[in-house]
């Protein structure tokens, strides 16, 4: 077992910097092979009518006239072993991690993620237990009364959920909720720290709008899978047994749907650590979702690239997990 | 040109010389008179609920962010209307309504500069007393120190570059004080201090609207001890009003009162509620309903209200009369190159005057509340602005087919010809404008390819790189613009001059290189003749349109929500927007 985890912790590594290799190239290779020239590049950041002088003096000071090796080859360095960066009269350190230093907001980057990353984990957490428990729940009820009103309007509902999109739901929870009913006033981010009851508060409707989505998602395939498990033999001798439905339906049933659900759990809420963007944008959370729209937006490729980089991280960890979860269950699998 | 928005329109040339009729009352510490009844456009032209009354929070909320909080270090209107509450520029805007707030008056200055040397030297003479929120007294090697920084681009990028092209000395090659420290800090020769309390400026040539320039807050002092560069946005020292209590970048920050404040550093601010707060990147829309439901006082960024709040507060007559839709001073057009064939010969460009649908073009840009039709270069807030309208725009707004038409015989394209439309997508309303252009043109034959790009580099890659608008054939640009004072050389030089094409981030997408154009900035950079000033920026607006180098497409207007809560609130000219300096709340 300790093999397999070693063997996928290295893989993983690999993954990592694979990834970082395709997102630099997208940003540095690919505008140099569409005739992009660094002075070019040097000039998003140097504000608007600037002087030759000037964007000369900005290319130089961002490594951007350096070969494209030269520049992959500092930026792994510094996620390794941290980075100085001349940001004024005197040198600012950028401690490993060092993912970068921000060409527009003349900041490091890394604690910027580090500084909003309390918010993606608030939102996704929290709302990863309302989804998973809301969801299968009501996937297991729409099983078992399969034809039912129940089942059509949990289904429907379901539907509704998959079908409007987050920045519909959420900007409508907004408005009957915080504005014309206001039970969630003036939502915005408040830390677990500082007021545990408003940040449980303000994240009441980005949580319900999240998990809206997911839960519609998770009834769905739990519902699914219980119609096919309970059609299982085993399911008709537990019966034949004598076993009290509620123990058929719980122990035997449920636990079997329960291990891909859990797989695509964990892979959803590994996606979702690397920033819930539509949540974060409608309700103006502050999170990595949001830093990554920001980076985007204003085309800071140090920040883009430090984004990516801890959500694929998340995500690889995510399957990462799972795998170990898998080899422990199955143990073929470490083969 | 101030990003985003801007402007103005009259305002005092650099000897002050022009008498602005609004200046005649006393609220908001300028000209203009007062009101207190809700009323639509009640802050447009009057001090809306003067109160002197202290304490009290006013909150902002921002959509996005400035450019930085280091009054060094940006170039959006917002922002530079909103570091006048925290850093105090040698001159300033005066506080007050109508084009009285065009005006450009003493700040850290005792007085305007005295130009000498054929207006290639500029002295300036600071106010007795004045000092930063630490006790520190203001010294005019700080306001050097303050213009020095700028230069190094790598560090403080966002600020315009007037001090970098018209300094003389070693400016043009200076890289600021923070590359080789001991050699560089207060190495730049163009600017002295001969006591304490004077600075000079030498300039490579004559300036005469240098008044304006010291007027961006890249002249507020700076002590060098204290700067700590990039991170100096996260506390800039205070020598106005208010200094910063907290600061989270893109997410909030906090002004508190300045305790070493004297309303005689700066009549032009106030210092009346007790905490200002600043929340950023908060969805647009909630912006929007936070404002109207009363949980904040003030959208920052000062564009107006989103569509949905537009409706919303147009239909509601009460909401109505809490809201004000004032010119802002910018404009949006597009840019018709000279150089792309066949555009290069002026009657296809004239064509493309005639045959646009400027009634489309004025919905796509928000309709009539968020601006009127353009027929001219320049907006009516630019200072010598007078109405004309070559291409019918305002008799035919909705096109002059016919007369497109026989342009484009007298082109040698009688059945039209193609081009391409470049236009940022990410701007919401420069697609459908596009859209709008494109079907026009279409109906006298030009088809055009819509080519969309993102804000962040359309001048940088884009549409401000000439070797590329050549080689892909971008006939027409789109653009928006403001000027960075508000006069004609302020408005234009950077759009329309020749000199001012540069190979990339150009802002004269056109590539107008009309000598006689060129001549009238030459001109207005050697006079101080306010009246000379204004034939000048007539003359170069009609030569503009007469070269039909650009489409105007409309004057811009904004819909601002007035906060019952605030006092104080009036639209100033060349912010184009609530003078943020000067609110005070209701307890």
């Amino acid at each position: 077992m300790i093999t397999f985890v070693v063997r996928r912790l290295i893989a993983t590594v690999f993954l990592l910097i694979i990834v970082s290799i395709i997102t630099f190239a997208i940003f540095f290779l690919l505008p140099k092979l569409g005739g992009q020239t660094t002075y070019g590049l040097a000039t998003q950041y140097v504000g608007r009518n600037p002087t030759r002088a000037a964007v000369l003096q900005v290319e130089h000071q961002l490594g951007l006239n350096q070969p494209l090796q030269v520049q992959y080859w500092h930026y792994l360095k510094a996620i390794v072993a941290g980075e100085h960066y001349s940001a004024g009269p005197h040198s600012v350190y950028c401690p490993p991690p060092c993912f970068g230093y921000s060409f527009k907001s003349q900041q490091p980057v890394w604690p910027q993620m580090v500084s909003d990353a309390p918010v993606t984990l608030s939102l996704a957490i929290g709302a990863a237990v309302i989804w998973l428990v809301s969801g299968v729940a009501v996937g297991v009820v729409s099983a078992l009364k399969r034809g039912s009103l129940i089942d059509r309007l949990s289904m429907g509902t379901a539907l509704a959920g998959i079908s409007l999109p987050i920045f519909f739901t959420g900007l409508i929870s907004l408005l009957l909720f915080s504005y014309k009913w206001p039970v969630f006033p003036d939502v915005q981010y408040v830390g677990l720290t500082t007021n545990p009851l408003l940040w449980a508060r303000n994240l009441v409707l980005p949580w319900v709008t999240l998990a809206f989505l997911y839960s519609a998602l998770y009834a769905r395939l739990t519902r699914a899978g219980m119609l096919e498990t309970m059609s299982e033999d085993y399911i008709r001798t537990a019966r034949a047994k004598g076993l009290a439905e509620r123990k058929v339906v719980l122990k035997h049933a449920l636990r079997a749907v329960l291990t891909p659900i859990i797989t695509i759990f964990g892979l959803d809420l590994g996606l979702l650590l690397g920033g819930a963007v539509l949540t974060e944008t409608t309700f103006s959370l502050h999170g990595l979702g949001f830093f990554t729209i920001q980076a985007i937006q204003n085309q800071d490729f140090p920040e883009i690239m430090g984004v990516v980089m801890l959500a694929s991280f998340f995500i690889v960890i995510a399957n990462m997990v799972v795998d170990i979860l898998y080899a422990y269950v199955d143990p073929r699998v470490r083969h | 040109m101030k990003r985003h928005k801007v402007l103005g329109l009259a305002a005092v040339g650099a000897a002050g010389a022009i008498a602005l009729a609004a200046c005649g009352g006393s609220g908001g510490g300028g000209g203009g008179k007062n009101t207190s009844s809700a009323a639509f456009n009640a802050a447009v032209g009057a001090v809306y609920s003067p109160s002197s009354q202290k304490g009290g929070t006013i909150t902002f909320d921002n959509s996005s962010g400035p450019d930085s909080t280091d009054a060094g270090n940006t170039y959006y209107a917002f922002n530079l209307n909103f570091t006048r509450l925290y850093a105090t520029a040698l001159t300033t805007y005066k506080s007050c309504p109508k084009l009285c707030g065009d005006q450009v008056v003493p700040g850290l200055a005792s007085s305007l500069g005295t130009p000498s040397d054929n207006n290639k030297t500029w002295t300036y003479h600071l106010k007795p007393g004045v000092k930063f929120e630490d006790g520190t007294p203001v010294t005019s090697q700080d306001v050097k120190y303050a213009v020095e920084r700028t230069f190094d681009r790598s560090v403080l990028p966002n600020g315009p570059s007037y001090f970098a092209t018209l300094l003389a000395g070693n400016a043009a090659h200076y890289p600021g004080p923070f590359k080789h420290r001991s050699k560089n800090l207060m190495g730049l020769t163009a600017i002295t201090t001969p006591d304490s309390s004077t600075v000079v400026f030498h300039l490579n040539q004559p300036f005469a609207d240098f008044n304006y320039v010291v007027a961006f807050p890249q002249t507020a002092p700076v002590p060098p001890a204290k700067d700590t560069g990039a991170d100096y946005q996260k506390h800039p020292l205070s020598t106005g009003p208010y200094k910063f209590a907290s600061w989270q970048l893109n997410k909030q920050y906090t002004l508190v009162p300045n305790p070493q404040w004297n309303p005689s550093w700066n009549p032009q601010v106030k210092q009346l509620p007790s905490k200002i707060i600043v929340n950023l990147n908060v969805n647009a829309n909630d912006v929007d309903n936070r404002l109207l439901a009363g949980d904040i006082q003030m959208d920052q960024p000062g564009t107006g209200v989103q569509a949905a709040a537009r409706a919303h507060i147009l239909s509601n007559p009460t909401l109505k009369a809490s809201s004000d839709d004032p010119v802002t001073g910018f404009m949006w057009f597009y840019y018709i190159n000279s150089k792309v064939k066949p555009l290069d010969n002026i009657h296809c460009r004239m064509a493309i005057e005639y045959a646009a649908n400027k009634t489309n073009l004025q919905t796509a840009y928000g309709g009539p509340y968020g601006g009127s039709v353009a027929s001219t270069a320049m907006p009516p807030t630019v200072l010598g602005y007078q109405k004309f309208d070559l291409y019918h725009a305002l008799t035919k707004p909705g096109g002059d087919v016919a007369a497109a038409k026989q342009q484009l015989q007298m082109c040698g394209h009688p059945n039209g010809f193609t081009t391409n439309i470049s236009y940022r997508s990410d701007r919401p309303r420069e697609p459908a404008s596009a859209q709008a252009l494109q079907n026009a043109l279409n109906q006298v034959g030009i088809k055009t390819t819509l080519k969309g790009f993102t804000a962040a580099n359309y001048y940088s890659n884009f549409a401000g790189v000439p070797n590329y608008v050549h080689s892909h054939q971008i006939g027409l640009a789109a653009g928006g613009w403001g000027p960075d004072w508000p006069d004609a050389y302020g408005w234009g030089w950077a759009l329309f001059d020749g000199k001012s094409i540069v190979p990339a981030g150009n802002t004269n997408i056109s590539e107008l290189n009309d000598p006689q154009i060129n001549k009238w900035f030459l001109q207005m950079e050697q006079t101080t003749d306010q009246n000379q000033k204004n034939t000048y920026a007539n003359d170069i607006d009609m030569q503009v349109m007469k070269d039909a180098a650009i489409l105007p497409a409309t004057y811009n207007k904004a819909l601002l929500y007035r906060s019952p809560k605030l006092t104080n609130v009036n639209v100033n000219s060349y912010y184009g927007m609530y003078n943020y300096g000067t609110l005070g709340v209701k307890q």
